[in-house]
């Protein structure tokens, strides 16, 4: 039975697209077929990571949310991009990184309930086992309609004081929303923070399982989202969490 | 639902003119609220299911579902048939026609 997975953050820069673009690759290299979309219309940039150039986006999620195209028109299976022999697929929906596409699409607005059908859709289209969605950050529809429909639900926070108090809206939204299941994922925590300090203050203040808590990483800072981390470092500590979350959601 | 959830869960749904989003989802009474969390993450729910999830009777349950397809939340689903109703789910976050609604986020949580 296939899942659908939001990533989410309240507060932007937690490492939302890099870990759903490591979450959707470690999945696939299971063996899954995995569908990522790009929810994040304002700012996209998830495509990045997949090494899927602008020249080759045929159709892009704004073209399907304004009737251009069927979803299934806007995935592109970004596979090959991984840079690694992978034995599932992965296919990605990537959102417009036009200017004047991006500024229409917020000028003119759009029916959210088209994100709803075409997640139904997609997911049946390509026969996918996952569904991850990057969402952009905060509470809006989109974002309320994304963990409305999920299955499960990875929230990412730093250690940060307007993380901390942000998130705690997030928690209590996708409670209201009753997701099956929520996880946390405490991303770039410096090296003077103990990581299981910060592991069960999470826990205590929001009652949400902190399935990983990732160091800061130079070796991702300098990779700058130019691939996928936990396919160019496999043995990473940052890649074992990932991969720790990525066993959560199998599990679910 | 006792009769004074029933009466609130009308007043809620009967409040709102426009489509029925993910935010005023948020801000619904129990079970009202926990009955349509799961009609939305099933996509489709029979009157039936609707009626227990709600715990009440099949009329009112319809009363209810009525109101939702007024605000776009249900449409009678294709796989109904004389012994059941059944009713597909889609929120949806515009008024009709294609317009952004107002950002009242906040202002529905706090409240």
């Amino acid at each position: 039975m296939s899942k659908i997975v939001s990533v989410h953050s309240f507060r932007g820069g937690t490492g939302k697209s890099n870990t759903t673009a490591n979450l959707a690759a470690l999945l696939a290299k299971g063996g899954a077929r995995v569908g990522v979309v790009d929810t994040d219309i304002q700012s996209p940039g998830i495509h990045i990571l997949f090494n899927l150039d602008e020249s080759e986006m045929v159709h892009s999620l704004n073209d399907y949310l304004w009737g251009k195209c069927g979803i299934k028109d806007a995935a592109h299976d970004v596979t090959g991009h991984l840079g690694t022999e992978i034995k599932g697929q992965v296919f990605l929906i990537p959102s417009s990184i036009k200017a004047g596409e991006i500024a229409r699409i917020l000028r003119e607005g759009y029916d959210v309930g088209l994100l709803n059908d075409g997640f139904r859709d997609i997911v049946t289209e390509l026969g996918l086992d996952y569904l991850l969605i990057d969402t952009h950050p905060g509470l809006n529809e989109e974002t309320l309609l994304s963990i409305a429909i999920s299955d499960v639900l990875v929230v990412i926070m730093r250690p940060d004081q307007q993380d901390y108090q942000g998130t705690a809206v997030t928690v209590d939204v996708a409670r209201k929303l009753d997701v099956p299941k929520m996880m946390m994922l405490v991303n770039k925590i410096p090296s003077a923070f103990d990581l299981e300090d910060v592991r069960a203050r999470v826990e205590q203040t929001y009652k949400v399982k902190v399935i990983a808590t990732l160091p800061h990483s130079d070796e991702m800072m300098t990779l700058a989202s130019s691939g996928i981390f936990s396919l160019k470092y496999p043995d990473n500590s940052v890649t074992l969490g990932l991969k720790a979350v990525v066993d959560e959601i199998v599990r679910s | 639902m006792n009769k004074e959830q029933f009466e609130r869960a009308l007043l809620e749904l009967k409040a709102g003119k426009d489509d029925i989003r993910p935010s005023d989802v948020v801000v619904f009474s129990e079970p009202l609220r926990t009955a349509l969390n799961r009609a939305v993450r099933i996509g489709r729910i029979s009157l039936t299911d609707l009626a227990r999830e709600l715990e009440i009777e099949r009329e009112p349950a319809k009363e209810i579902a009525a109101i939702l397809i007024s605000r776009h939340l249900f449409q009678i689903s294709a796989f109904s048939n004389e012994k059941e109703t059944f009713y597909e789910t889609r929120l949806s976050a515009m008024t009709r026609p294609l317009a952004r609604p107002p950002s009242d986020i906040f202002k529905k949580l706090d409240n």
